[in-house]
């Protein structure tokens, strides 16, 4: 059996900047540099891989392409510290390592037949972007998909251009936010959790799926329940700090739960019953 | 089958013999117990109570390579276990050869841990019954074990006073018996009829005990329980309780570079220090020692039986012997109980 | 010695003050003859509280130990005073914690314990194996232990701990309510150990100190127990850039203790805290006593005496010798 810790080498195929500034975000389009690795690789919406560096290290990244787009991985990596700030250094030829692809998945066949509703911020959209995709390419098992995603500035939206797109073909009605009014704005202005309440996706026979920040899940969990989703209709993904990725360093417990492995997605049902998940 | 036994005046000559292998028994080093690599079998020391560090360094060493590679070059070179050759613990106590059982589970549940596993398979567990447990805080026999429990180790030595009685307990055991042959005589007809006379008197010398029945449920009922910031009140968030465990297995990983030169390799951590959750935001999920203190007991009492079905602790009594402020598993235990 | 009953009243009495939150002293251990920290926030808390020779923690650590959780917004944070119990030694890491102004003086209630002297748990516990609970008094020059409904005598010389046996300052240096009379000083350290180590050769002591350094495992708890050691950032966990490396090896090791060593010259009080917790007895207080020695011959100075003073590496003076600067 092959060792897990040993990661892939994969060449960049195209890599460029989502987002400017200090923590700005990258989007990297990755193949294996051994073409046979694909033979053995597959992965769903919600998984993550290791991504590094030998010689600076490791950090879990989520997917952020589907399984529906062939031929290639994608990650969108926020530069934060040191394994990220040595990521962002590399470009188009350039080569770095991955092992995955690790965790559970979004229960896509179990959500056939529903409306979806994702609701992201910042850097959150990277877990979503898969299931959009997910969707986007097997519509017709589907109902109605709402995309709702939000940043400080308009500036710091990820993946720009594929809203825009999303809207044009009518695949999806995306809502978009900013934190504080910029000229020439002509979508919704305040807070993720304000905008959700803004467009009340209705609760009946859908999911809502939310990936952000901390402060921005507690109140859109507050807000969907106010809708009238139950917990079993919403999900979201944790990240814990991670090391190992295959459930053995003990570093991303929450209560009980391995994230790496038991997670990322869980319901909020799930989560209810473990006090530290939002912790 | 007749029984062996190991005349007290052979075991440098055993020691000998097995010194072909990676060989490893407890050592006196400045005052200090710890696993030593035998070569000259007067570094052995069996009459010890316990090592300070417990043998899971032996399988699971606190600084271990992964791979190494020349920086810029996609080749990784994985670390060979394999090369490491068979190992023997000699002299190892029931409850760290115990301990080492319930780590099992976690390296080969899902994904399997080749470094780890592999060393396990090489290894030989020599174990060593406890006539008088070690420490007053010994306490196997509240969470399954009991001085001198074969649990997972393939050969078991009980004290006679002049001579140890030498029991195979799985292949590996009775592979080392051959190994051994000269080395070992017939035991005399009444040996295991003592042995069975002194594991009642061991047992009865275990003095704290506590009830573990129904805490893995009743833990997460306390999650908010005041107990916490009492118990952990004193705590220096050291590594003490969490290295020295038998049982601990949390690990970080970090790439080494040495000019051209590197490697990545895994070292133990502990949910005790403060970094092992913090955030680049300055968050800390479980900001003080109450939170890890917590940590700390839910895994072992309750995280890892309702993933394992088994408690993560056997006992051995490490935490509260070297704790240097006097928290104690069982006074934390006895709260959860009465709460 | 300490009467117990004197100090539970005078406990009480400090608790129930408005002006403090919280009272740190020693109970008694879970076992044997130990005792240990105890954290008391109200009167009805006061009855556990003892001192006796097996109360050796040095309780000025918790001053800077103490971890506070991000506050909810509105609520302000409790200013009031701690008030802890020091012994002589520990005393000293009070006045170098406010010569260093890691708090103020208002912060904290000095409750001073004139010391004759604690035990090494090490060797009470060799002696007196399997103990399940006892008592340790000390009257004259003797140790009383009872236990298992029974009484015996050692001169405390054979069980003392090594720091007391060259303690320069058995009453505290710094106290707002004293607990007892004045000790007068009734040792010194001669360094006889230090001396010879000097003696050795540089292959001699680097031989010593691999030896001693191999069987550290990094468990931290001699950095976290120090009172000198606050560092919110301790170099030593930094990754970026990192100075000691995570890994457990001589050589990481070395740059850890060698590090710590340098970063407490001139600081370190000497109330050996540090070797007392190494949990592989590596004798750290070798090290610190070496540096704490060169520091008063060099520069006629000790930490941790008087709150008026300068911290070393924050003062200058002309005669300061310079011979070390090559
Ligand atoms: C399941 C999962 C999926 C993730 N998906 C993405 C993604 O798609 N895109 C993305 O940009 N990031 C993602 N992250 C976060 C990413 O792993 C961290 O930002 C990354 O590890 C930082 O690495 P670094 O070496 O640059 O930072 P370091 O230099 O190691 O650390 C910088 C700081 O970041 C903190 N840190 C490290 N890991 C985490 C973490 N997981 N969460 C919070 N703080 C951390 C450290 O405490 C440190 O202070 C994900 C994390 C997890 C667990
Ligand atoms: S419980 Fe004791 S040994 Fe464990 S971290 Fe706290 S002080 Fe250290
Ligand atoms: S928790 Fe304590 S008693 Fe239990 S196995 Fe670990 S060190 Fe031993
Ligand atoms: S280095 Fe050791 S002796 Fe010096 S102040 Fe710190 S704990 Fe005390
Ligand atoms: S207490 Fe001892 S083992 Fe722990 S880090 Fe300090 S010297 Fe090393
Ligand atoms: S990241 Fe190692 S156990 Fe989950």
């Amino acid at each position: 059996m092959k060792n897990p810790y040993i990661p892939y080498e994969v060449k960049i195929v195209d890599a460029w900047y989502e987002t400017p500034g200090d923590r700005c975000i990258k989007t990297f389009k990755v193949t294996f540099s051994d073409e046979k690795i694909w033979d053995t690789w597959s992965h769903q919406p919600g998984q993550c891989a290791m991504v590094g560096i030998p010689g600076v290290g490791e950090s879990m990244f989520c997917i952020s392409s589907s399984p529906t787009e062939k031929g290639y991985l994608r990650f969108s990596i926020m530069k934060v510290g040191k394994n990220t700030s040595a990521l962002h250094e590399l470009e188009a030829g350039d080569t770095f390592f991955i092992r995955g692809p690790y965790g559970n998945t979004f229960p896509l066949e179990e959500w056939k037949g529903k409306d979806i509703v994702t609701i992201g911020g910042g850097i959150g959209q990277a877990p979503l972007r898969p299931v959009i995709q997910y969707i986007r390419d097997n519509r017709d098992d589907f109902g109605e998909l709402t995309v709702i995603y939000g940043a400080r500035t308009s500036a710091d939206h990820c993946f720009k251009a594929e809203f825009e797109e999303l809207n044009a073909c009518g695949d999806a009605c995306c809502h978009l936010s900013i934190d504080v009014q910029e000229e020439n704005w002509p979508h919704f202005v305040g807070f993720v959790p304000a905008l959700l309440m803004e467009v009340e996706p209705s609760p009946e026979n859908a999911i809502a799926v939310t990936c952000g920040p901390p402060v921005m899940i507690k109140f859109v969990l507050e807000n969907l329940e106010k809708l009238g989703f139950t917990p079993d209709q919403v999900y979201t993904t944790l990240e814990n700090r991670m090391k190992c990725g295959i459930g053995k360093c003990g570093r991303c417990n929450a209560g009980n739960l391995y994230v790496c492995k038991d997670g990322p997605v869980f319901s909020y049902a799930q989560l209810k019953e473990v006090p530290e998940a939002f912790a | 089958m007749a029984e062996k036994v190991l005349k007290k005046e052979k075991v440098g000559e055993a020691l000998k013999e097995l010194s072909k292998f990676r060989l490893f028994a407890p050592s006196k080093s400045n005052g200090t117990i710890l696993y030593k690599q035998i070569e000259d079998p007067s570094d052995a020391c069996l009459d010890f109570g316990n090592t300070t560090v417990p043998a899971k360094k032996i399988v699971f060493p606190q600084t271990e390579t992964l791979f190494r590679f020349m920086l810029g070059n996609p080749e990784l070179k994985e670390k060979n276990v394999e090369e490491e050759g068979t190992t023997v613990v000699f002299g190892i106590r029931p409850c760290d050869a115990r301990a080492m059982g319930i780590v099992d589970n976690l390296f080969s549940w899902d994904y399997q841990d080749p470094y780890y596993l592999k060393r396990r398979e090489l290894t030989t567990l020599v174990g060593l019954a406890c006539i008088q447990p070690p420490s007053i805080n010994c306490f196997c026999t509240s969470v399954g074990g009991e001085p001198f429990s074969e649990e997972n180790l393939d050969v078991l030595l009980v004290d006679l006073g002049e001579m140890y009685l030498f029991k195979a307990i799985t292949e590996k055991g009775e592979k080392l018996k051959t190994t051994l042959g000269s080395q070992l005589d017939e035991a005399p007809s009444d040996a295991v009829k003592k042995s069975g006379e002194l594991a009642d008197k061991a047992n009865v010398q275990i003095k704290r005990t506590i009830d573990t029945k129904g805490i893995p449920e009743k833990l997460p009922t306390l999650w908010e329980n005041e107990l916490w910031k009492r118990v952990s009140a004193a705590c220096l968030g050291c590594g003490i309780c969490t290295y020295l465990c038998p049982t601990c297995h949390c690990f970080d990983i970090q790439d080494e570079v040495e000019g051209a030169e590197g490697r990545r390799a895994r070292m133990w951590d502990s949910c005790m220090f403060r970094e092992y959750t913090l955030h680049a935001s300055g968050h800390n999920p479980r900001p003080t020692r109450r939170e890890r203190t917590r940590n700390r007991i839910n895994h072992k009492y309750s995280y890892f039986p309702s993933k394992f079905q088994v408690i993560a602790c056997v006992g051995c009594g490490r935490c509260i012997n070297l704790c240097p402020v006097n928290i104690d598993i069982l006074e934390i235990l006895g709260q959860v109980v009465d709460a | 010695m300490v009467d117990n009953a004197k100090l539970k009243d005078v406990a009480k009495e400090v608790i129930s003050r408005e002006d403090v939150r919280l009272l740190i002293g020693y109970r008694p251990g879970t076992y044997g003859f130990r005792a240990r920290p105890a954290f008391v926030e109200n009167s009805d808390q006061v009855d556990e509280l003892i001192f006796s020779p097996a109360c050796v923690s040095n309780l000025s650590s918790y001053l800077t130990l103490e971890e506070k959780t991000p506050l909810p917004r509105g609520v302000e944070p409790d200013l009031r005073k701690v008030a802890v119990m020091v012994k002589g030694c520990d005393s000293r890491a009070l006045v170098q914690q406010l010569v260093e102004k890691a708090y103020d003086r208002e912060h904290i209630l000095v409750l001073g314990i004139p010391c004759r002297g604690v035990v090494d748990m090490a060797k009470v516990e060799n002696r007196f194996p399997g103990v399940i609970s006892g008592e340790i008094a000390m009257e004259g020059d003797n140790l009383v232990f009872s236990f298992d409904g029974k009484e015996e005598t050692v001169p405390k010389e054979e069980l003392l701990a090594e720091k007391c046996k060259r303690c320069r300052y058995p009453t505290p240096l710094i106290s707002d309510l004293l607990l007892d009379d004045e000790v007068e000083r009734f040792a010194d350290d001669d360094y006889s150990d230090i001396t010879a180590m000097e003696g050795k050769s540089t292959e001699e002591k680097w031989a010593f100190w691999e030896e001693q350094f191999s069987r550290c495992i990094r468990c931290y708890s001699c950095r976290n127990v120090c009172p000198m050691c606050y560092c919110e950032d301790c170099v030593l966990d930094r990754l970026k850039p990192v100075w000691a490396r995570r890994s457990v090896d001589i050589s990481e090791n070395t740059v850890y203790h060698i590090s710590r060593a340098y970063h407490l010259a001139g600081r370190c009080i000497q109330c050996g805290e540090c070797e007392r917790v190494c949990p592989v007895d590596i004798p750290l207080m070798l090290l610190n006593r070496k540096f704490y020695r060169d520091v008063e011959e060099l520069y006629d100075y000790e930490p941790g005496i008087k709150v008026e003073e300068k911290p070393l590496l924050s003062t200058f003076s002309v005669d300061d010798k310079e011979d070390f600067i090559l």
